[in-house]
């Protein structure tokens, strides 16, 4: 469905809706979505699928809400829905709902951004899709054949409109596309599997990857890497100086610090006071900055909020201070933040909550890195510049923790836990790998630990954001590595008594 | 006109007499949901707050399966098209057509079979969809006045119904009604109870839920000793759930085995190895009356069929959608709806009373971070588990903090594992022997 005829259908539901008290947000939203997933060789799944629909979000005069939707994209239902809405916000009302005016105080906003792909969502054939993909999955197959290999693409376009009581009319489109490779490696008896991607916002991605093979190649650095995680020994427990990768460093942005300055969680965050933001609170050490905001082109981009504010990009920590939350129109105000139009959902059957976007953690002390070819290459190049500059950490184990798995925190505790595919000791010149295990302590002092970054900025870690129960997505990162001193609160390991 | 019936219009006269040869179709199936969910949450103690308002959700859509004439196949997913335009479904065709891809093992479409008749609906939940709904609303509100007064509340109450269509070229035509109900609370985000059925809670079992969630948190107010190397670790049945789903259904999936993706080889259902202890047994049982994980009959249009996965310890199969047991070489098996419909039993199970009464020096996990990144093949787990509760002499004796290390196949090989039957719950406590440090 295009951009046009959602819009059409939005104001024409915002006029009828005129003729009724309170106030309303009309979401609509059009998806579209192709997939493919290859495994061993063969097809598995090719799929192709269409999801669209309206939520609307109704408030009484006094300020309480009711919520209603249907995945049917049409006038007439989408009148039934503002009454629906209207009714369950009355008997909100009723039931003593803590009320919330603030959606009266947002500016109105008229604009449309045009999609910016490169390639529409239908110039490149389906069949021409499925034969690209299942080149560059034979081709990783026969470099690696030790490896059970699945690989996968998908091409989604979102197109978005959100209209409001004032006249607020905004209207965007979102394309993103993402081919993944999973590998499943054994060794002595024991399997491990890995994950990588590559992301963009269309099929160009494919024409990028078999051009010049970058994921292949990280694949079978990855595979290799995880055989050998596969016979590598446990690491014992204990509290060492790490170096992170950035696919880690944006899961801890995401995870720990992102989620604990957004403007709904204040009540149960770490980083709040009385339900307001610390602002001020010293977290990290000077030089520490940690930014969130959308970037054309990224998987996480999205220009306004779901309720139909503009996306700001906002300086989280600020010289190791904590400046600002991620606020939306409802709660920004009572967490002592600004509104900075964080509000996103899953689909128009969601209720929006304040987000990320693109999380990056930078430091201003940086280390150059000339990435390397291959993956120990790397690893062996970072060595060699931490001892160029005498940051190995003499007499004890600097370990490099690559991939990362996911991870979780307990914002209300500071508690966290993440997970990576594997680790290398950097202290020693072989290099020896140790088996993955999990990277857990205190958001705080991870924040604190953080001494300095390792070559230049890269954003382009994906992932799913679940809060709420939704799924949105997120991305972000950090220096290719970041470096982290050794922390009583922060450890890493744990061996099976 | 509904989706349903669209489709099967559609699918019928491209199969018989297609506009374009290129269209034709061989066999089919269809699958449609329509629905309706009302909901209600709480958020830090305030009932319908802009973030959890009470919500209204009608949906109709589904999934068709295509079997081309040339053999190919195509899958997509489908909803009431917005256009009006008389040739909208010439057009879905033939970007399905677009999307064709060879897979001659996921071609064939099962005959229909006789049903069995397994209770999947309850009318209760019914009257809340067309607008009796008072009960979620007091329920909502005798949560918050009977709530430990300190504590932050979060929760959600949902009630679901609505039609499922199933439909074949080999002539399977199944419509029937079925009804979900889901409600959950915590505290300070820390401790939680929940229920997930076809049906209505009970009054009683609303009372033990919030009895045990209750006891739980004032314990959790109170700090105890430490864990030793000796102390026994038991998995609260919300843990077990999500050890299965994170280790267990992947590795049982048909076509992850097939592919050599899992833990265990084909080989090794082959030959029934022993990976478990000899007293476990895991099944999927569809048919139990208004349980999450019951049905008539899956998607593909199989009907529902108790499957045992693992016998005495033994391996028996995977789970297997159609394309899978036409690989395996047998028939398809019942399909768990995520971890709803798995059933682990010891043959030697306890009541948990029982259970608590023997362990001496334990620690019972309610929940872990993390577990979500543990690796699924290999089974191994190195978790944190803060917030857990100590027991000590057959007593619950207050919080302790605790970081797990294991492997959760090596866990259910031991011989001192063991479940303990969970009056509130389909899965059970499991009692472990496995590395448990302080945090």
């Amino acid at each position: 469905m295009e951009q046009k005829e959602i819009k059409a259908l939005v104001e024409s539901v915002l006029a009828e809706a005129k003729r009724l008290e309170g106030y309303f947000i009309v979401r609509a939203q059009s998806r579209r979505e192709w997939s493919m997933r290859l495994s061993n060789g063969r097809f598995e799944r090719v799929s192709t699928g269409e999801d669209s629909g309206f939520g609307v979000q109704a408030f009484t005069e006094k300020g309480a809400s009711g919520f209603a939707t249907s995945d049917v994209l049409e006038e007439g239902i989408g009148r039934k829905l503002v009454e629906k809405a209207l009714q369950l916000a009355r008997r909100n009302e009723e039931i003593g709902s803590k009320p919330n005016r603030t959606i009266w105080e947002a500016p109105r906003v008229e604009e449309e951004v045009a999609n910016s792909a490169q390639k529409g969502f239908e110039e490149v054939p389906l069949v021409k899709l499925e034969e690209m993909v299942m080149n560059l999955h034979a081709r990783l197959r026969g470099a690696f054949p030790e490896g059970a290999w699945q690989s996968s693409y998908r091409q989604i376009e979102e197109v978005w409109c959100i209209g409001r009581s004032d006249g607020t009319l905004v209207s965007f489109v979102i394309p993103r596309a993402v081919l993944m490779h999973q590998g499943t490696v054994r060794n002595q008896g024991k399997a491990q599997s890995t994950l990588i991607h590559r992301s963009g916002m269309d099929a160009t991605l494919l024409f990028e990857e078999l051009e010049d093979h970058v994921l292949e190649k990280k694949a079978m650095d990855r595979a290799e890497f995880a055989r050998a995680v596969c016979s590598a020994p446990q690491l014992p427990r204990g509290h060492y100086p790490l170096i992170i990768d950035y696919g880690l460093a944006k899961g801890l942005a995401h995870e720990a610090f992102g989620h604990a300055v957004e403007s709904d969680h204040m009540n149960e965050s770490v980083l709040g006071e009385k339900g307001k933001l610390r602002q001020g609170l010293r977290v990290a050490r000077p030089g520490v900055d940690i930014i969130d905001g959308p970037l054309v082109g990224d998987w996480a981009n999205q220009p306004f909020s779901a309720n139909g504010l503009p996306r700001q990009t906002v300086t989280i920590v600020r010289n190791g201070l904590l400046e600002a939350g991620l606020g939306d129109i409802f709660s920004a105000e009572e967490a002592g933040m600004p509104i900075t139009g964080a509000g996103r959902a899953e689909s128009y059957g969601h209720i929006p909550l304040p987000r990320m976007s693109n999380i990056r953690l930078l430091v201003e002390r940086m280390l150059p890195l000339t990435p390397g070819e291959h993956l120990m290459d790397e690893v062996k190049a970072v060595r060699e510049t931490l001892l160029e500059h005498g940051e190995l950490r003499e007499g004890e184990k600097n370990l490099l923790l690559l991939g990362y798995r996911g991870g979780q925190v307990n914002p209300k505790t500071g508690d966290f836990v993440f997970q990576c595919d594997g680790i290398i000791d950097v202290a020693e010149p072989d290099l020896p790998i140790y088996q993955p295990s999990i990277f857990s302590g205190k958001i705080l002092s991870a924040l604190e630990a953080i001494r300095g970054g390792l070559g230049e900025g890269c954003y382009d870690a994906i992932g799913s954001c679940g809060k709420g129960g939704q799924s949105v997505a997120s991305s972000g990162g950090s220096h290719r590595y970041l470096l982290m001193d050794a922390d009583q609160q922060v450890s890493l390991g744990g061996e099976q008594a | 006109m509904k989706l349903i019936v669209q489709l099967e219009d559609l699918l019928h006269q491209f199969q018989r007499a297609p506009k374009r040869e290129d269209l034709r179709l061989s066999a089919w199936r269809i699958v449609v949901h329509e629905s309706e969910v009302v909901a209600l949450g709480i958020k830090d103690n305030s009932p319908g707050s802009v973030y959890t308002p009470p919500s209204y959700r009608q949906g109709e859509s589904g999934d068709v399966f295509l079997v081309w004439g040339d053999g190919t196949c195509s899958q997509a997913m489908v909803q009431l098209p917005f256009s009006r335009e008389s040739e909208y479904w010439l057009k879905a065709l033939e970007q399905w057509r677009q999307a064709s891809y060879e897979d001659p093992d996921a071609v064939h479409i099962p005959a229909p079979e006789s049903l069995p008749l397994v209770a999947v609906e309850d009318r209760a939940v019914q009257k809340i969809i067309s607008g009796d709904d008072k009960i979620l609303f007091e329920q909502v509100d005798r949560w918050l006045s009977d709530k430990p007064s300190k504590a932050k509340m979060q929760g959600s109450i949902q009630a679901a119904w609505g039609y499922r269509h199933v439909r074949t070229s080999t002539g399977l035509a199944v419509t029937y009604q079925q009804s979900q109900f889901v409600s959950w609370f915590s505290f300070d985000s820390l401790i939680g109870g929940g229920f997930a059925k076809r049906r209505l809670i009970q009054p009683m079992e609303q009372e033990e839920l919030w009895a045990q969630t209750v006891n739980q948190y004032t314990w959790m107010q109170k700090d105890a000793p430490p864990v030793g190397p000796q102390t026994q670790v038991i998995l609260a049945p919300s843990m077990t759930e999500d050890m299965l789903r994170q280790f267990v259904l992947p590795n049982f999936s048909g076509d992850r085995v097939i592919e050599g993706q899992g833990a265990f080889s084909k080989e090794s259902f082959q030959e029934q190895k022993q990976v478990f202890h000899e007293e476990l047994t895991l099944a999927i049982d569809p048919l139990r009356p208004l349980e999450l994980g019951s049905y008539l009959v899956t998607p593909e249009g199989v009907p529902a069929n108790q499957t045992i996965l693992v016998q005495d310890g033994q391996l028996k199969t995977p789970f297997l959608k159609v394309k899978d047991a036409v690989r395996w070489g047998a028939k398809p098996t019942a399909v768990p709806q995520g971890t709803a419909g798995l059933y682990l039993k010891h043959g030697a199970e306890v009541p948990w009373v029982k259970a608590l009464e023997g362990v001496e020096d334990g620690v019972l996990i309610l929940s872990v971070l993390g577990l979500h990144t543990q690796d699924s093949v290999s089974g191994s787990y190195s978790l944190s588990a803060p917030h857990s509760l100590r027991i000590m002499k057959g007593q619950i004796v207050g919080k302790t903090d605790v970081k797990l290390t294991g492997n959760f196949f090596a866990d259910l090989a031991a011989s001192t594992t063991k479940t303990a039957l969970s009056d509130l719950d389909t899965h059970p406590y499991l009692v472990l022997r496995t590395g448990v440090q302080s945090l």
